[in-house]
Order: structure tokens, then C-alpha cells, then sequence
């Protein structure tokens, strides 16, 4: 449901971009309101981190905000901003393991194997039950997607709850779409089966899907 | 059964990218090949199981661009490294001073030294007498003469060349004075006597113009009057005939009345005559 306003938001949003590229801060900040819950949901799909996930965002805006003059084609503008989210995620994830021993891949794994993950449910309370399931569903689901190796998480994260198309994502990744549709199949196919492991399917979830 | 969809169709086909004709080919795969269409639903139901991790709502922080470029010059990265000489060089510096140290190239030889400089003094008064057999005064004399002579040969030619240059000009302006003064002669008398002629030849076309233009209207005039006063004569005469012709037939119609008038009268007359006679005849008769 969001996602179709912010598709309309961004029908017109290219006077918006035409302004922000001339410098206008106004506009600038707008288009920062426009897109920071997407590039913020997709660090924290990436990372399952807010910390991450707000740090990713802010250099992605600040270095949108400075290299705007230089975006040629304003139609571009989805893949593009998508591609310095992804960048800042590459080398976030590039410092992380360099700094840690360990990846947090592996102790996140770890914990999920055996304990749910209790924290992070949304605070709403129309059907506490339904809502504590669904919070439950979306983390391990999350977690799912995070055991995938890095190259199909983008994809799967690009194409499943951003939207892009395959051609767009191919732009952002620098590949073949074909690259990105085989990446994505493989992605859905190990998510399938890192499932299967956790013993997630139609009927453990208990409601309807 | 040939055909078998590749993984990238399949993804195509998943999310709807898939180009139609390549679509129709797959949706008939599908038909037939129930495996397939297993594992096309059942990635669907994945598609549907991952719906339902929601975004995470969050509030955009403000994001200031404006201060990366009014950063202070001294925190620039390459700052550090250019204080870091700056300030050993002034270390070096105030060593230096202090130690009184003193460097200097002389005569091809290199000499660095702490605390005074020792004089040099003996080797240049070794060097001296030798050159010394001119004194200051020859030398000066030699300089000056030298000098006047140079000044004197120059001034010379100065003069000779400055005397020459104003030959040259004045001849020159003569020339030009009088090939000026005969142009402009030339000029004065051929323009006033051709200013002259001009005007008289203006003079007597006007002249004839005017004179042929007057005899040309005063013939038109004496025609046209001529011709008026015939036209009127004529006129006149017509009128003259006109009036004779009238005045002639009112007479005649005059004349007929007359007759007319005498004839009745006549004949009144006669029968008045008649009647008279009968009666005085009647009357003696009775």
C-alpha cells in the first residue's frame, strides 16, 4: 500500500529532483524525506541493524545531496541512489568483518537456530497475538534472508520489498540481467530451503497466508 | 517438449517482466509440465511469506550538506603534514641562530662554522699588491677620459644625423607645400569658372523653359477663347434665328386671326346687312 504512494510521490517528483539538483536545500531535504524509509529498510534488511542501517542512510544522503549535479539522466535517479546504498553497504559490511572477528552472520545464526527473537515487535495492539506472530514471522523471515551470502540479499531485498525491476537492478549492481535474475532465483531457492531448515512452512505459521 | 524455460525466464515470469511472446511460450510449458507449475507456486508462496516482513517506519534525520565545504582550512587532511614541515624548519631555523651557525660559498670553497666568522683577511691582502699597480686616481682618470670621448664621438654624431633629419623634413615640406598650393589653385580657378558656365547654362534652359511653357499657354488660351467666342456667336445666332422664327409665326397666327376676325365681321355684317333690308323692305311693304 505504501509503496504505490510512494510510486505516485515519485511520479512527481521530478520538478522536485530538477530543484534539488540546482542546489535548493529545500528540495533537497524533501527528496531526503521521500526516499530515507526505503534506503533505510533496505540497510536494515541488509544488516538487520538499525545502527547500520541509519549510518548507511545518512552517508547515502549526504553523498546523494553532493553528487546530484552530476546525475545525468533524471529517470535514473531510483537505480542510482540504490547503487550509492549499495556501495556504502559493501563497504560497511567490508569494514564490519575486518574490524570483528567474527561476522555477525554466524553469531546471529547461532542465536537464531535456537531462541526466537522476542525484541523488535512493532507496538500496536489490535490483536496483541496475531501482532507477537507476525513480529515473530518477519524476524525470523528477516533472518532468513540474512543468512543468504551478500550478492543474493541485494537482489532478493532490490527486487522482493524495493520494487526495482531487473533491468534497474542490473543497472544499480553494474551486471547482466541476467546475472540478476539467475542471482534471484538461486536467492529465492536458498531461502527456500534455509526455511525448510527452520521448519517454516504454511502450516507451522499457523494463519493464513 | 522441447522447450524448457531457463531460471531467468522463470524470475521474468515471476515478477511479470516476462516479454509476451515469451510468456505465451512459458504459460504452455506450464500447462503441460505440472512439476514446474509446482515450483512456480511454490516460489509464489515464498513471495507471499516474505509480504510479510513490513517496513520499518523511521523519521528522517536532517542531513546538512552546507558544512563539508565551509570546513576550516587547518582541518584539511594535508594540513597537518605542511605545519609539521613548517614547524621543523623553524625549529632548524632558531637551532641555527642560536648555535651561530654560519654557512658561506667563497672562492670555491664551503665553509660552515659555529659561533664567529673568523676574518678572511690574509688572503685577500695577499691578493692585493698584485692587481694594485693602477691606483684608484689612474684608474678613475682612464675611465673618465674614456668616457668624455665616447660622450664627445656621440654627441657628434647626433648632431650630424639631427642635421641631416631636418634637411631632409624641411626639403621635404617644400615639396609638398607647393604641389599643394598648385592643387589647390588648380582647384579654385577650374571650380569658379566651372560654377559659372554651370549657372548660365541653368540660367538659359530655365529661360527657354519658361518661354516655351508661356507661348504654349498663351496659344492654348487664344485657341480656347477664339473658339469660346465663335461658340457664342454661333450661339447667338441660333438664338436671333430662333427668336425670328417665333416672333414670324406669332405674326402669321396674328395675321390668320385677323383674316378670320374680317371674315366674321364680313359676314356678320352682310347678314346684319341682309336682315336690315329684308325688314325695311317688310316695313314699307307694310
Amino acid at each position: 500500500m505504501t509503496e504505490t504512494l510512494l510510486d505516485i510521490a515519485m511520479m512527481h517528483s521530478d520538478t522536485l529532483l530538477a530543484r534539488a539538483k540546482e542546489g535548493d536545500q529545500a528540495a533537497q531535504g524533501k527528496l531526503v524525506q521521500l526516499w530515507y524509509k526505503r534506503i533505510y529498510n533496505f540497510g536494515y534488511k541488509f544488516f538487520m541493524d538499525h545502527d547500520m542501517a541509519m549510518e548507511v542512510s545518512q552517508k547515502t544522503f549526504i553523498s546523494m545531496c553532493r553528487s546530484l549535479p552530476s546525475l545525468q539522466d533524471n529517470a535514473r535517479f531510483k537505480s542510482w541512489l540504490y547503487k550509492i546504498a549499495v556501495n556504502y553497504c559493501r563497504e560497511e559490511a567490508r569494514k564490519r568483518k575486518g574490524n570483528r572477528s567474527l561476522s555477525f552472520d554466524v553469531v546471529w545464526n547461532r542465536e537464531a537456530e535456537d531462541s526466537p527473537a522476542w525484541e523488535t515487535s512493532s507496538q500496536r495492539f489490535d490483536n496483541p497475538e496475531r501482532q507477537l506472530q507476525q513480529a515473530e514471522l518477519s524476524d525470523v523471515l528477516q533472518q532468513a534472508l540474512h543468512e543468504l551470502n551478500v550478492e543474493q540479499r541485494e537482489v532478493v531485498i532490490m527486487k522482493e520489498y524495493e520494487g526495482l525491476k531487473f533491468r534497474e537492478i542490473a543497472e544499480v549492481l553494474n551486471i547482466s540481467e541476467n546475472t540478476v535474475k539467475s542471482r534471484m532465483y538461486y536467492g529465492l531457492d536458498g531461502l527456500r530451503k534455509i526455511l525448510e531448515r527452520k521448519n517454516i512452512n504454511k502450516d507451522t505459521i499457523g494463519y493464513e497466508l | 517438449m522441447s522447450y524448457k524455460p531457463s531460471e531467468q525466464d522463470l524470475m521474468a515470469y515471476l515478477y511479470g517482466e516476462l516479454e509476451d511472446d515469451k510468456r505465451e511460450k512459458l504459460e504452455q510449458y506450464l500447462l503441460e509440465n505440472p512439476t514446474a507449475r509446482l515450483e512456480l507456486e511454490r516460489m509464489n508462496g515464498l513471495r507471499r511469506m516474505l509480504a510479510q516482513v513490513e517496513d520499518k517506519e523511521v523519521i528522517a534525520p536532517p542531513i546538512f550538506v552546507g558544512e563539508h565545504p565551509s570546513q576550516r582550512f587547518w582541518q584539511a587532511p594535508y594540513m597537518k603534514t605542511i605545519m609539521g614541515i613548517a614547524a621543523s624548519l623553524l625549529v632548524v631555523i632558531l637551532v641555527a641562530k642560536l648555535s651561530g651557525l654560519n654557512i658561506r660559498y667563497q672562492q670555491q670553497e664551503l665553509r660552515i662554522s659555529f659561533g664567529d666568522v673568523p676574518k678572511v683577511k690574509t688572503e685577500s691582502s695577499v691578493t692585493q699588491p698584485t692587481v694594485a699597480s693602477l691606483t684608484p686616481e689612474q684608474v678613475q682618470d682612464m675611465i673618465n677620459n674614456s668616457l668624455q670621448q665616447n660622450n664627445a664621438t656621440l654627441q657628434a654624431s647626433l648632431d650630424e644625423t639631427q642635421k641631416k633629419l631636418n634637411a631632409s623634413i624641411n626639403q621635404s615640406l617644400a615639396l609638398n607645400s607647393g604641389k599643394i598650393d598648385k592643387l589647390v589653385q588648380q582647384a579654385s580657378t577650374a571650380s569658379e569658372a566651372q560654377v559659372r558656365e554651370f549657372v548660365a547654362s541653368m540660367q538659359t534652359e530655365n529661360a527657354k523653359m519658361v518661354k516655351s511653357y508661356f507661348q504654349l499657354s498663351a496659344n492654348e488660351q487664344k485657341q480656347y477663347v477664339e473658339g469660346l467666342l465663335v461658340d457664342f456667336a454661333k450661339y447667338l445666332q441660333q438664338q436671333r434665328n430662333d427668336d425670328l422664327q417665333v416672333v414670324r409665326t406669332q405674326i402669321n397666327s396674328l395675321q390668320q386671326n385677323n383674316d378670320v376676325f374680317r371674315k366674321e365681321t364680313e359676314q356678320i355684317l352682310t347678314s346684319i346687312i341682309s336682315k336690315v333690308n329684308t325688314r325695311s323692305s317688310v316695313g314699307m311693304a307694310n
